[in-house]
């Protein structure tokens, strides 16, 4: 495992053009299907998992649970924060090469910081780098 | 695992700061749970995203932020600033 310093920033290059390129998202906004478990907003410490979102999700299907920001705008358009169907429009348009086949939502609250990105983090990297065929990662908060 | 190109929509900045993402876009006075605008505003959600992605494409140093002002999106929001300890 690398270990990097505190203070390095991890730059990844990127060479390519943004009309051949296959993007992906990850965003800590709390965002899942409504058919999946949803987050768990009980526990003070936070959940350290993540859920996967297919890339022909409808849009409609998807909800918001996270108790550190008001999501009721995200409730009414998901794409405030897991912007899918606005990468579908770029897609279209030809701005960008293609839609990733995985995303991911997570719920960026977390008092178990080291675990979350000793663990979470690399969990994440990994389903992306291994599975998803992303060229690129766009991230969002809440 | 070579890396992944990552670009950051954050409407937090100073919080996001410390987690030192590679590059990231701070669309001025957004609020919280409003990364990429408000609902139904398309075609501002379409602005940010391109906006954002261009970011890869940009010579931006390491850990810069972008700042960009969205008009459009209409009253602004003051971003959280990091709590002191």
């Amino acid at each position: 495992m690398t270990t990097l310093s505190r203070k390095c920033v991890p730059f990844t290059p990127f060479d390519r053009e943004l009309s051949k390129t296959t993007i992906a998202i990850v965003t800590a906004g709390g965002v899942h299907l409504k058919d999946q478990e949803p987050f768990n907003i009980a526990d003070e410490l936070g959940d350290l998992t993540y859920r996967e979102i297919p890339p022909d999700v409808d849009s409609s299907q998807l909800m918001v649970t996270h108790h550190h920001y008001d999501h009721s705008d995200a409730d009414e358009d998901i794409n405030v924060v897991f912007p899918i169907d606005v990468l579908r429009d770029l897609e279209a348009e030809g701005f960008i090469g293609g839609i990733a086949k995985k995303h991911i939502g997570y719920m960026g609250y977390t008092m178990q910081l080291k675990a979350m990105y000793e663990g979470t983090a690399r969990e994440i990297a990994n389903e992306i780098d291994k599975a998803s065929r992303a060229d690129a990662v766009v991230l969002t908060g809440g | 695992m070579k890396g992944i190109p990552t670009v950051l929509i954050t409407v937090s900045p100073e919080v996001s700061g410390q987690m030192r993402p590679p590059r990231a876009l701070y669309p001025k006075g957004f609020k919280i749970g409003n990364s990429l605008g408000r609902p139904g505003m398309r075609d501002l959600q379409k602005k940010v995203l391109r906006d954002a992605l261009s970011l890869l494409t940009q010579n931006t140093r390491p850990g810069e932020f972008v700042t960009l002002e969205y008009p459009e999106y209409g009253e602004q929001y003051e971003p959280p600033r990091v709590k002191k300890l």
